[in-house]
């Protein structure tokens, strides 16, 4: 316990719910006020600023769309961080995993004889096996051989992303293309379905709720969930329970890098039709995931409210350069931003704040 | 469904009261920020130059759109009004094609592509002929025989430059080779520097490149050799050691194109053969490392002392030489390229034949590499 | 061309390139000593770059530059210190944070500054004497920047301090087990504060050395990555001043052969070697049961009186 004048901070173990919802409201709207200072530092109008932009994406038809665009790949990267945060296993390669996916999916659309009906769900198998590879290397590398598991997939990141640029500058640039480094457009069978007037491409948002879902049900009601919430809680007590961390990490990296894979399959499916430039086609989506899963603090069922948060983010960041003619970067401002008051304000979430009136026993000395 | 056919009748309205007031409303979506200083720097400066010099034009300009994203920004400038929208770079060309069918009311123009609609024409400003003269005088500058040319990606544009540079470096000096490198980005300069190093170490002492940064000049110039600028001016980064290089004029397009629009002539039906491909004589491009400084004053001199004997013009110096081809693809009538047969490529099988000139086909499609070129070639031909 | 002046160029070059990743290690390896992860190394470094060459060429003193880039780099690196440190949030996210902020802010500030040629780059120097020794001599001590010979001897002081005085034991003792140092009255928040502000000065230096030395100008995101190489150099050189040395002539190595044999190799691969490199070592060490040098302590955050 600590207490500053009247005010009395107590230590909570869990926070609670309206505790983690205001305090995360509280990080959005200081960032959203710091973005003001800066729209304002560019001669636009912050009211104008974000009028403009809840107008633009909140309030058409295709914003919306656009919207629900990026929160795809947000989403389904966003549950498998879920996941993994929620072991501790600290997933920094969703944008790896997701090329890996992508990868997978360009094969299969392009190199195999697979006939119609079965393709894109050979796609959807296989982009999911191999970001579930992706992700289990790092796994085994952690538990195996004590490699840190946020610089193995960090640095595996960068793995794929040349690996894709070898397949595309290499072997597998098309031969339609002129020479540039794409592959060829995939056939019109390997094309994911898109809502109308629109590039959602909604068998990908299906799975990706669908993921969210099941994720949450695994967590809470199988016997695996217990492991991991057991290994991600208290290590020393999944130890004493006999838990298996080898069998934890690999589920967890199982699904997490998998459901990443699934998210570069629709984007290469539903959008680009081929395989291009590793930062066209993944775009930050992986690394964005993580703030998408640190703001759903561990519920898959919360990841789906932040990535359409930051699916929003996107949209907005588009719009802010289209119709404001502001620079692109800013939108890596604003991300910075609420990541930063997003942990900031996590230390308040272990905090009771209560206002004492009277001076009453003292109940130790300051400090915890 | 009734809102979007009620949005698309107000956009369709919006562009028909543009339309009737004579004004024009044009978007650019590019693919690197303005601050790139080459590829999207020059695009972003010959908009403002149109955009100053039209009281009828209107620009607006969307800048790092990665490739796959445009159809969604094509979708927002519709909507901002804009009925002329510009597409620079070769991987919005299928995003901008489906946007030209979605929006049969505006106007599409798509830059370094092949595909083409009703209401979408594609332009380009190409260098091969300016690389063929600074590979005259890189011929003549080069005392190890070897020039070195550092170059983004293996794409046909990039090879007929390195491939026009090389004609010219073994027109004045038959033996001397040239040095590739491959960086496989537009702009990396901790790249272009390593590779301009490794050139160097290589034996290389005169360099050009095609990326998007000065950098090499930069090298080259710290090394005390002499180079060849490209894209925007960079004269000034190396005052001394910068002889000549190739410009920009993307005004020149956008300007033609843009009063077209204006005065009727280009309408949404009748753009499908509209396909710009500009150079020297329309004034696209320009040589020079600096606007109006075709060659550097300070390499006047040895150039002008660098004295060949050739076949057709006799005993000429290469400054001469220069001078005569550039005015050759003066304007009007362009009366010599670069390529004009026989060409053999570097296995020895002859690509343009005797007494001809490459088709535009060739040239947008070459694979192969020219007799003197010396390094990796990804996807060079079989014999 | 004799084998030698291969050696000789490629030594060269990798010490050149190799100079802002030595910078950057070496700051990374002192923060991740004291116990605390900063993965906002790029951010930093774009940061000290844009600021070395805005004031660089407002004031034509290339030196002033790189004082400003180190003040930057420090002052970022004092967000992230507050962050991990005093409300003891979790520092690989905060890193992170601090990365796509950097290059978020470099580039929206940084417009005015692009397209323009240094005055006056940083200089280079000659070492007399050592410059004269057979192939060591022009690879190593002939026309290198100032700030190459400087990070040299940086890394030989800072090896000595971390090993040899009271301040590394203290800092190591942080680093490895935060309760016992406090128990033994070092200022476990001081220490790692220092650390984590020194690493950014370091590293804003090494994004300075960039935007006036090894290319002078600015463009945004001209580090292009380099932050990510110092992360995966400072696991590589098992958190050792002195093994940085041998990772960054290595990685520099690798990556200025990318180029040189091209011919015969993609550069992919050459390119993504750092990245393999980092996870191997950690595996072989892994395997062999070793610790090499990790902190016990990183990226824990200290909370006096839990353990």
């Amino acid at each position: 316990m600590k207490r500053i004048g009247p005010l009395v901070f107590e230590r909570r173990l869990a926070p609670t719910r309206t505790a983690i919802l205001g305090y995360s409201l509280l990080a959005i709207l200081i960032a959203l006020a710091i973005m003001s200072v800066i729209f304002w530092a560019y001669g636009v109008s912050p009211i104008k600023a974000y009028s403009t932009i809840g107008r633009t994406t909140l309030g058409t038809r295709f914003g919306l769309m656009e919207v629900l665009r990026r929160t795809i790949p947000l989403l389904l990267c966003g549950v498998g961080l879920v996941i993994a945060f929620r072991a501790k296993f600290w997933n920094i390669g969703a944008e790896g995993q997701l090329l890996a996916g992508a990868v997978a999916a360009t094969w299969v659309a392009l190199f195999t004889g697979i006939p119609a009906p079965w393709k894109i769900p050979a796609m959807f198998v296989l982009g999911f096996a191999a970001g579930a590879l992706w992700g289990i290397i790092p796994a085994l590398l952690k538990v195996k051989l004590q490699v840190n598991d946020v610089i193995s997939t960090l640095m595996m990141n960068y793995i794929m992303a040349y690996f894709v640029k070898w397949l595309i500058y290499g072997p597998w640039r098309g031969p339609t293309m002129r020479g540039f480094a794409y592959t060829d457009l995939f056939p019109r069978d390997a094309w994911l379905p898109l809502f109308k007037y629109s590039k959602v491409h909604w068998p990908t948002l299906l799975i990706g709720l669908a993921a969210a879902v099941t994720a949450a049900l695994i967590l809470s009601r199988t016997r695996l969930g217990y492991e991991i919430r057991v290994v991600g809680d208290s290590p020393d007590a999944a130890r004493y329970a006999g838990i298996s961390f080898l069998g934890v990490s690999l589920w967890v990296m199982l699904l997490s890098g998998g459901l990443a894979g699934l998210a570069g399959v629709g984007e290469v499916a539903g959008i680009h039709h081929r395989l291009l430039e590793p930062d066209h086609v993944s775009l930050g989506y992986g690394y964005t995931a993580i703030i998408v899963a640190w703001l759903a603090r561990g519920s898959p069922l919360a990841a789906i409210v932040t990535s359409l948060l930051f699916g929003l983010i996107f949209a907005a960041g588009d719009e802010i350069k289209v119709t404001l003619q502001m620079p692109f970067q800013i939108t890596g401002v604003f991300n910075g931003l609420i990541l930063f008051f997003l942990i900031g304000v996590e230390v308040l979430l272990y905090w009771k704040v209560r206002v004492v009136r009277k001076e009453k026993g003292w109940a130790g000395k300051a400090g915890s | 469904m009734r809102k979007l056919v009620l949005l698309l009748g107000i956009v369709l309205l919006m562009g028909l009261v543009a339309l009737g007031a004579e004004k024009i409303k044009a978007g650019f979506i590019y693919v690197g920020p303005i601050g790139d200083y080459g590829w999207t720097h020059a695009h972003d400066l010959a908009r403002r130059i149109v955009d100053e010099k039209f009281d009828w034009l209107e620009t607006v300009y969307v800048e790092s759109v990665p490739e796959g994203q445009e159809g969604a920004i094509i979708d927002r400038l519709v909507a901002q009004g804009c009925n002329v929208i510009f597409t620079t770079s070769f991987g919005f060309m299928d995003g901008t094609l489906e946007a030209a069918m979605r929006y049969p009311d505006i106007i599409f123009a798509h830059c370094s592509g092949f595909k083409r609609y009703n209401n979408m024409a594609t332009y380009m400003a190409d260098f091969y002929q300016v690389y063929y003269l600074n590979g005259l005088m890189a011929g003549a500058l080069t005392k190890t025989g070897k020039v070195g040319y550092v170059a983004a990606h293996p794409i046909p544009e990039l090879k007929r430059h390195i491939n026009a540079f090389t004609l010219g470096v073994r027109e004045v000096n038959p033996d001397a080779e040239v040095h590739v490198r491959w960086i496989y980005s537009w702009y990396d300069p901790a790249a272009a520097k390593e590779a301009t190093e490794a050139l160097i170490a290589e034996g290389c002492d005169v360099f050009a490149f095609t990326e998007d940064s000065p950098t090499v000049v930069q090298v080259a110039a710290e090394n005390g050799l002499p180079s060849f600028a490209h894209y925007s001016p960079m004269l000034k980064f190396a005052p001394d050691y910068v002889v000549s290089g190739q410009l920009v004029h993307w005004e020149k397009i956008y300007e033609d194109f843009l009063v077209k629009v204006h005065e009727g002539l280009y309408t949404t039906e009748n753009l499908a053969h509209v396909d710009y491909w500009w150079t020297l004589p329309q004034g696209a491009v320009e040589l020079g490392a600096d606007f109006g400084v075709a060659i550097n004053p300070a390499w006047e001199d040895e150039l002008k002392a660098y004295v060949v004997d050739h076949p057709i013009f006799g005993k000429i110096s290469v400054y001469e030489l220069v001078m005569i081809r550039h005015s050759q693809f003066g304007d009007p009538g362009i009366t010599f390229d670069p390529f004009q047969g026989p060409v053999y490529d570097r296995k020895g099988v002859l690509r343009i034949p005797k007494g001809t000139w490459p088709s535009y086909e060739t040239l947008v499609t070459m694979q192969w590499a020219v007799e003197g070129v010396v390094g990796p070639w990804p996807g060079e031909p079989e014999e | 061309m004799g084998w030698e002046s291969w050696i000789v160029d490629t030594l060269r070059r990798a010490l050149a390139y190799g100079t802002p990743l030595l910078w950057g290690t070496l700051g990374e390896i002192y923060a991740e000593r004291s116990g605390v992860v900063n993965l906002g190394v790029e951010g930093m470094m774009i940061l000290g770059a844009l600021a070395a060459f805005a004031v660089a060429q407002s004031t034509g003193n290339p030196w002033i530059g790189i004082l400003a880039a180190a003040v930057v780099g420090g002052l970022s690196a004092l967000i992230h210190a507050f962050f991990s440190i005093t409300l003891r949030a979790n520092q690989y996210v905060s890193g992170l944070a601090l990365t796509i902020f950097g290059l978020g802010l470099s580039g929206l500030l940084g417009t005015s500054w692009v397209g323009i040629s240094l005055k006056n780059p940083l200089p280079k120097a000659s070492i007399p004497g050592l410059k004269e020794i057979p192939i060591l001599g022009p690879a190593l001590f002939r026309d290198h920047s100032y700030l190459t010979y400087i990070g040299l001897f940086l890394a030989a002081v800072l090896w000595f301090v971390l090993y040899k005085t009271r301040w590394g034991i203290a800092i190591r003792s942080v680093g490895e087990s935060p309760a016992t140092a406090d128990a033994m009255g070092i200022n476990v928040f001081a220490v790692r504060y220092l650390c984590v502000i020194f690493g950014g000065v370091l590293a804003g230096v090494a994004g300075g050395f960039l935007s006036v030395e090894y290319r002078p100008s600015w463009t945004e995101g001209m580090t292009a990555g380099m932050g990510w190489i110092v992360i995966a150099l400072t696991i590589f050189a098992a958190w050792d001043p002195l093994q940085a040395v041998g990772g960054v002539v290595l990685f520099g190595a690798l990556y200025h052969l990318a180029y040189r044999l091209q011919r015969w190799f993609p550069p992919e691969f050459l390119k993504l070697m750092p990245y393999a490199f980092a996870i191997l070592v950690l595996a072989v060490a892994g395997l062999r049961k070793v610790r090499r040098g990790a902190p016990a302590a990183l990226g824990l955050p200290y909370v006096r009186g839990q353990r």
